[in-house]
């Protein structure tokens, strides 16, 4: 018996993507631990614990499915509360993909900065670390008075496309402008080109006109973004790739939303293939259309969380994707 | 009129904002509250709140297609909204407080619990230590200070230089505290922690199979959450300076909060409904289904001088599985009276329909339940329609047009949004709203 015993990762998972917790598990080599998670015929959350907490380091992870955003919240905070007042030693809520994270500004008169709200409450329930992939505005982290570890899908999708593509044949393409930055770090790190398209957007949802910056002529057009919804821009953007010359394109995306229609608008598209990681769980989406090919993303979150756990750093995986 | 008002409802329960505008004589604000296709709640207020006083009405019911996480989600961005949009004071009017009332253990809509205690399954090998044991004489080695210094050590040698003699017979033995077979057990614990069958972690309410299957690790009683501080702390935390709701489950749910809780009484309702019709009421008498509403039906009792009785539920079964049998037993003389029972939230109907059908074993002529919110989830309504209860009446603090439509006459709604209307007025001018308190 030895004395890191006294100290362990508990991973508690919620409901939202049993699939990712069984494998972040089976990575760290524990058990995910007993918990049960139900709604009451009224429709109130019910948390129970089935295994001691006290003194644990716990991680609990739990996605937000596509539809059921404020149910897989409002069971996270429950889970949280319930581990802090069960005496738990540090509780780190991972959330691969953050709730409402585009809610994050004040971009009209009395517009809820919903971001906030949800970085509020989860301190207020009790969360003492926060580990998320690919934050839609990185300043969500100025939100939080606790360490928030913002890890990054990068390096996995520099991975696939070093073994699927010779980089001198992709360009990178923003499908916006806010997106810039983050396809720009990737065409910089595999050396190729990049475009970026310009849009406007008259309302939520809803695209309006197209403009390509930069040439994709007889290239593979990659295009990176961070999350896919309505996937209205992917496919647009892509037609607008497409008719300036591009020999295919196809869309590297970290979050797979896929609300909507997205899966007929996708089937009907002249990507591809979208490729997404599996921080939200997919459903039957995968079956429902052949575009789509998915990334294992567990193993970075399992290593964030072993270092954390161990008061390693977690900067190396923002450059590099354990296999 | 009221000035420098803004009502602004939630989508739990229109009807009552309606009403509650009504009252107050001012339209409610206009806003925007949905969902986008991904499930995130979207809220825009289009009235200015700059320097108002705002209301926000939304009550704990989900049900009829909205779901009550999701209408808490929405109050909180409608409060934090209204912070970040210079509201003066924004009050959160919750006519049924969510998550007031949170059972110790799971129960599934039969009232039984989902699953069996632990202490029932792994009684064979459970011991009261828990791993690793508490350091003990003669107990196999816990792991130590950091520095290297073992306790047991410490402790043997320090009674030794103490000059103590030895210690008690039974300690030197190698036998522990526990008894003969405490080391083997213990050792055995220690040695192959609880092998791990498969793990159910994640489940639905639909896959009973699972949660049937849930087993708590040996030795521990499972933990269930509660919630009722966490939706206190968020309300506050989203922003709420004032809240005010109505017959609190347990009036220290007051107490979570940091902010004023106005907790407001559907008895005088009640009181003037039994005054108006129940015939003869003086001759009837008051129910209390369970143990711990009998304070709230005596209230009512005293105050009008009638009779009163209580059920009482035993619980005293020697196996789990006998608890659905336990017996009720009432206290009290009801034969050839019309009867009243009184609670304050009716949610599986399971408590009033046991206890009508008991009164009626015990000779009540007609019964009458009433109660402050009426839930209803689950097969209440079947419920209740099958039992002996002749009328419910229940108060408009969650929708009851669905629950009206399918019991019919068998049901009565009482309106709340007078008081309502009169406590938001008397809030926001800051008079007193004890008179609302003990009106009669």
């Amino acid at each position: 018996m030895s004395a890191e015993m006294a100290n362990e990762i508990k991973l508690i998972s919620g409901r939202s993507h049993p699939e990712l917790s069984a494998k972040v598990a089976k990575r760290l080599g524990i058990e995910v631990a007993r918990t049960i998670s139900l709604n009451y015929s009224n429709q109130e959350t019910s948390f129970t614990v089935g295994e001691s907490v006290r003194d644990e380091d716990v991680f609990i992870l739990q996605s937000t499915a596509t539809g059921d955003v404020n149910e897989g919240l409002m069971e996270l905070l429950i889970m949280i509360s319930a581990c802090r007042t069960a005496s738990a030693r540090r509780i780190t809520a991972v959330l691969p993909n953050f709730p409402y994270a585009r809610q994050d500004k004040k971009d009209k008169s009395r517009a809820p900065i919903s971001a906030r709200l949800v970085a509020n409450m989860l301190q207020t329930a009790g969360a003492n670390h926060i580990v998320t992939i690919d934050l839609h505005a990185s300043q969500i982290q100025g939100f939080f008075s606790v360490p928030v570890d913002n890890l990054y899908a990068e390096p996995s999708f520099l991975r696939y496309i070093n073994e699927n593509f010779k980089p001198e044949d992709c360009v990178i393409v923003s499908p916006d402008a806010g997106g810039a930055k983050r396809a720009t770090s990737i065409a910089d790190h595999l050396n190729t080109a990049f475009a970026l398209i310009h849009k406007e957007r008259p309302r939520p949802n809803v695209v309006g006109r197209m403009v390509l910056v930069g040439s994709v002529e007889d290239k593979v057009a990659i295009l990176v973004d961070d999350m896919a919804d309505t996937c209205g821009t992917l496919v647009k953007a892509a037609a607008v790739l497409k008719e300036n010359g591009a020999k295919s394109v196809l869309a590297l995306v970290t979050h797979g939303i896929l609300s909507g229609n997205a899966i007929e608008t996708l089937n009907g598209s002249v990507l591809s293939a979208l490729v997404v990681t599996n921080t939200i769980p997919l459903g039957d989406k995968v079956e429902r259309c052949p575009k789509i090919r998915v990334l294992d993303i567990s193993p970075t979150i399992a290593e964030a969380i072993r270092r954390t756990h161990n008061g390693e750093s977690v900067s190396y995986l923002f450059t590099h994707a354990p296999v | 009129m009221v000035r420098n008002i803004v009502v602004l409802g939630g989508n739990s329960h229109p009807a009552l904002v309606d009403s509650l505008c009504n009252t107050l004589g001012l339209p409610p604000c206009n806003r925007i509250l949905n969902k986008f296709s991904s499930g995130e709640s979207r809220c825009e207020i289009q009235d200015s709140v700059r320097g108002k006083d705002v209301y926000i009405i939304q009550t704990g019911f989900g049900g009829n297609g909205s779901k009550l996480n999701d209408h808490f989600m929405d109050l909180c961005i409608m409060i934090s909204a209204c912070k970040t949009g210079s509201a003066r004071r924004v009050t959160a009017v919750l006519p049924l407080f969510p998550y007031s009332r949170q059972p110790d253990l799971p129960y599934k809509k039969a009232g039984a619990p989902l699953f069996k205690a632990s202490s029932e399954n792994g009684k064979k090998d459970y011991t009261f230590d828990s791993i690793p044991a508490t350091p003990a004489p003669g107990l196999p080695q816990s792991p130590g200070l950091v520095n290297g210094t073992e306790i047991t050590n410490r402790l043997l040698k320090t009674t030794a230089a103490n000059g103590a003699g030895p210690v008690s017979p039974a300690r030197t033995n190698g036998e522990t505290y526990f008894g003969g077979n405490g080391t083997a057990a213990i050792a055995q614990s220690v040695t192959t922690p609880a092998v791990p069958t498969a793990s159910y972690t994640t489940h639905d309410y639909e896959n009973l199979s699972h949660i049937g299957a849930f087993q708590p690790r040996t030795g521990y009683k499972q933990w269930v959450a509660q919630a009722g501080t966490l939706v206190a702390n968020l309300l506050t935390c989203a922003g709420a300076d004032h809240v005010i709701t109505m017959d609190l489950h347990d009036p220290q749910v007051q107490g979570f909060f940091d902010v004023p809780v106005d907790n407001l009484y559907g008895r005088p309702l009640l009181k003037r409904y039994i005054q108006a019709y129940i015939p003869n009421y003086k001759d009837a008498v008051i129910i209390s289904p369970d143990a711990g509403g009998a304070k709230r039906a005596t209230a009512i009792a005293d105050s009008m001088g009638i009779d009163f009785a209580l059920i009482h539920k035993e619980r005293r079964p020697t196996k789990i599985t006998d608890r659905q049998n336990a017996s009720m037993m009432l206290v009290g003389n009801v034969k050839d009276r019309v009867c009243i029972l009184v609670d304050d939230l009716a949610d599986t109907g399971n408590t009033i329909t046991r206890a009508a059908k008991l009164l009626k074993k015990e000779g009540a002529t007609t019964i009458y339940a009433l109660l402050t919110h009426g839930v209803f989830s689950g097969d209440a309504i079947n419920r209740i329609k099958a039992s002996a209860i002749d009328k419910v009446v229940v108060t408009n603090s969650v929708p009851q047009q669905q629950h009206k439509a399918q019991l019919g006459s068998q049901l009565e709604v009482l309106d709340i949004s007078p008081i309502f209307g009169e406590a938001i007025r008397r809030v926001h001018h800051g008079e007193s709203i004890s008179v609302l308190f003990n009106y009669d």
